[in-house]
């Protein structure tokens, strides 16, 4: 900033973007124009500013005139302002003397049909891109150095296939948990489509990994208390919940020795307090000690303090290992990581809502995850699916597809939740399979198998011989002596209505995401969409990452996801989190806040208004001032506009660029 | 039967039945019955929650689907001449289940008004109008009624216009203003000629 100002010498570039802004714009007086405006020394147009004859275009202009400033009329930052930046510096001007005027999504596109208009908008943006360009100044990025370590947040297949990759890369990772085990969503599943493995069988070996990798310290039964700092240094403080049973690795370092849990059970043998499992949604039993299935990782025991009533007996039968310790309380821990994936995976809808379905209201409607459980071979009935009403074998099920899913009346979920359509042809899969002469119904609206060798399932399927009956289920209702379920539809392919009897009705309920996960994502500055998922930065060109730098998503927490698309994509955010680790460094845009110390009041009005947390006070020459964390500020400008002082100065939209753009855009061109 | 040429009944059947929606349908007949209905029936994704709720559907021919689909399609001749038109009981069921939170029963009623512009309006709906207008009752007290009434305790008329004649000019003016007895008067006689 301290180089001599020299009178701006600007270059104006319009883009062509084939028919999307010369099929509306009239690219020719448009270059024209540019041309006579103030400090505009040249202008010209290309048909496809982004390829290389037009950038080349840019970089001998600069060579050629001498130029200050440029300016591209052409798409958007989004796409193509990195481009223009590299042109800008390879021409020998610093990459932030470049602005960008948008007359493709901005103007050709949304006024197709007004090419007159769509030209006289396009000169005044090209206009004001001007005024800024004659002001703008040398920036340079600033750089932050990268803890090399990860942490990702949920351990269900995509947490575990995120914390492997990341580990495996030789990155240090923490992977966290809240639940006692982890496993997630897929280990409670009995079989997966379309390959029909079973789940836990493909799972655990991934369980088992985490749960020894070297580079991965895994922590369940905990979860994120806090979170401070920014990309490639967050400070992230972990709560780790009382589990009253200490790990073999905890009685070492405790100085037990040969002591901890080794999973021997005898505990809960001892424990005489019965609680319904979670894990089975409540159709077994569990002790107030306890694991939720055999294979969890790590095989720890852990103690329900909300139901345990301390009677002591389980530590008698602990022995001599003293893994138990009644008086157990949370502990916290602080760790130091440079990125963060976010996997913390889906909930079940409410489906009672749903009233004219009737789960919880008719014993046998049941959910398509207490399916899952009930024909699973570890599951509370040892794989026999039964009635709850009478554990009689059921001969006929109806399947509910859309249960609550792309429902728009405010009580269900606008979304498709993706994965139904699959999971329910397993089911009928299943039930032909375990129980000779059982009839599936499948009600449908549309039956999305979208996925590599999906439709050939759904052909298996249709040939094995379930009936599929295309309507949504209007009603079901119960008869009260047999507990026979009857359906009501409309089978729109017949055009008549359906009243089918069933033994058993399965709903296939919309999934939303997990609750109580809005302080969690709050805490790392991810916004979500709508709908409750996590946001991630650019649906098609940044799928993993979100707007929080160093923050990336994996899995069902950023939208309903099958199993293969939540490992992909898990894969994906790993291969992103360990570009910043492996890198060493990041690059930050500077475009952050700065505070002219003189005039500031240190109010600290700005610091409430900070969106990302960045500005904090200091004390500096005797009295308070602002302060910019720079790594954290995103430029939104929030503080700029609301500072009272104007004691905050935003680079790269300073006010006296922003008031020269609204003069242009106001006087026409006259200064 | 032969092979059924020349039988009048078999060349009904060899009609052409495609849909031809070029010729069939009226683009306006969904704006008239939306802007009637005010419920977005173009969003109806033929799903059959409606007629899965009706509770005339199983008891009769009407599909209040295939009006959903008659709207989208604006088959307005196909909608508006079906009888089955006016067997909606307008109990809601549907508009309370619908998943796309359309309101079908109000398509239903406004094709109703659109086919009542038309003079297609079965005989029994327009001696209703003519009950309102001579009663303010869709279905007057009668002497079983009264009995019943008397013998309960209760007075024989209840509090409506079978006691308050004098409110019975009000509702045939309302009636007078949509000129409502007047048509279903008129189209009554022309049946009859």
């Amino acid at each position: 900033m301290a180089e001599e100002k020299k009178q701006p010498r600007i270059g104006v570039f319009v883009c062509h973007c084939g028919t999307n802004i010369a099929g509306t714009i009239d690219v020719e007086s448009v270059k024209d124009y540019a041309a006579t405006l103030p400090n505009v020394i040249v202008a010209d147009d290309y048909q496809y500013m982004c390829s290389t004859p037009g950038q080349a275009k840019i970089i001998d202009a600069i060579k050629d005139h001498d130029l200050t400033g440029i300016v591209v009329a052409a798409c958007t930052p989004r796409l193509h302002e990195p481009t223009f930046r590299t042109a800008t510096k390879e021409g020998g001007l610093n990459p932030f003397r470049f602005e960008m005027a948008n007359i493709r999504d901005q103007n050709s596109w949304v006024h197709m049909h007004d090419p007159e208009g769509a030209t006289a908008k396009a000169k005044d943006a090209i206009r004001i891109a001007a005024a800024k360009a004659s002001l703008l100044e040398d920036l340079y990025p600033k750089s932050v150095p990268v803890e090399h370590a990860a942490m990702v947040v949920g351990a269900g297949v995509g947490g575990i296939q995120a914390a492997l990759d990341l580990a495996n890369a030789g990155i240090k990772t923490y992977l966290v948990e809240k639940n006692p085990t982890v496993g997630g969503r897929m280990s409670q599943l009995d079989k997966t489509f379309p390959t029909l493995d079973c789940s836990q069988c493909i799972l655990t070996p991934k369980m088992v990994d985490v749960g020894r990798h070297p580079n991965i310290e895994l922590h369940t039964y905990t979860e994120v208390e806090s979170v401070d700092g920014y990309i490639g240094n967050f400070d992230i403080t972990l709560r780790k919940k009382a589990r009253g049973v200490m790990s073999q690795d905890e009685a070492t370092a405790k100085g037990i020795v040969g002591g901890g849990c080794n999973g021997c059970g005898d505990c809960a043998a001892a424990c005489p307090v019965i609680k319904p499992n979670p894990f089975e949604f409540g159709m077994a039993p569990r002790k107030a000690i306890y694991i939720f299935h055999p294979q969890v990782v790590p095989l720890v025991y852990t103690i329900d303090f909300d139901a345990c009533v301390k009677c002591g007996l389980c530590v008698e039968a602990c022995g001599e290992k003293k893994a138990i310790d009644l008086e157990m309380t949370d502990t916290f821990e602080t760790v130091k990581v440079g990125t963060v994936i976010l996997s913390t995976g889906y909930d079940m809808f409410e489906i009672e809502k749903k009233r004219e379905w009737g789960y919880k209201q008719f014993d046998n409607v049941i959910t398509s995850l207490e399916f899952e459980r009930l024909i699973c071979a570890s599951g509370p009935t040892g794989g026999h699916l039964i009635r709850p009403s009478d554990g009689e074998t059921p001969m006929k099920v109806a399947f509910v597809l859309c249960a609550g899913s792309r429902d728009n009346t405010g009580v269900g979920k606008p979304y498709c939740s993706r994965f139904c359509c699959m999971y329910s042809l397993k089911h009928a899969h299943q039930i032909m399979e375990k129980i000779p002469g059982c009839q599936p119904y499948i009600f449908y609206m549309d039956i999305r198998s979208f996925g590599k060798m999906y439709e050939e399932f759904y052909y298996r399927i249709q040939n094995e011989g379930a009936k599929f009956i295309r309507g949504r289920v209007a009603n079901v209702l119960e008869d009260a002596k047999t507990k026979n379920l009857h359906v009501y539809a409309e089978d729109t392919l017949l055009g008549r209505p359906v009243d089918l009897e069933v033994d058993m009705v399965v709903l296939a309920a919309a999934v939303q995401p997990t609750e109580n996960i809005d302080p969690v994502r709050k805490m790392f500055g991810v916004s979500c969409s709508q709908d409750g998922w996590m946001l991630e930065a650019h649906p098609k060109l940044n799928p993993c990452g979100t707007t929080t730098a160093g923050v990336f998503l994996a899995g069902v927490c950023q939208g309903p996801k099958d199993i293969p698309d939540t490992v992909a994509q898990a894969e994906g955010a790993a291969s992103a989190a360990s570009i910043p680790i492996h890198t060493g460094k990041v690059e930050l845009e500077p475009y952050f806040a700065q505070c002219l110390e003189e005039k500031c009041a240190g109010c600290g009005m700005c610091i409430s208004q900070c969106p990302y947390s960045a500005l904090d006070l200091i004390e500096k020459d005797g009295k308070q001032v602002m302060h910019v964390t720079e790594a954290k500020c995103k430029g939104c400008g929030t503080c700029g506009g609301f500072c009272p002082g104007g004691a905050i100065y935003m680079q790269h939209f300073t006010t006296p660029q922003i008031v020269a753009q609204i003069d242009a855009f106001l006087l026409g061109g006259e200064q | 039967m032969a092979k059924g040429y020349n039988d009048p009944a078999m060349e009904e059947k060899f009609q052409d039945r495609y849909f031809h929606a070029t010729t069939e349908s009226n683009p306006e007949f969904i704006k008239e019955v939306e802007r009637l209905g005010r419920t977005p029936a173009h969003m109806c994704f033929q799903c059959g929650t409606c007629t899965g709720s009706c509770p005339s559907a199983p008891r009769s021919s009407y599909r209040i689907r295939k009006f959903m689909r008659r709207a989208v399609l604006g088959l307005e001749r196909e909608a508006l001449t079906d009888p089955d038109l006016w067997l909606c009981t307008t109990c809601y069921s549907c508009s309370d289940r619908c998943p796309r939170d359309i309101a079908p029963t109000d398509v239903i009623m406004a094709m109703r008004n659109l086919a009542f512009k038309e003079d297609i309006v079965p005989r029994n709906f327009l001696k209703t109008i003519q009950l309102i207008y001579n009663t303010g009752h869709g279905v007057p007290n009668n002497d079983v009624n009264r009995a019943a009434r008397v013998k309960l305790g209760l007075e024989a008329e209840p509090e409506t216009t079978h006691k308050y004649p004098e409110f019975i000019p009000g509702i045939q003016k309302i009636l007078d203003h949509y000129h409502m007895k007047e048509n279903a008067d008129r189209i009554l006689s022309e049946g009859e000629q």
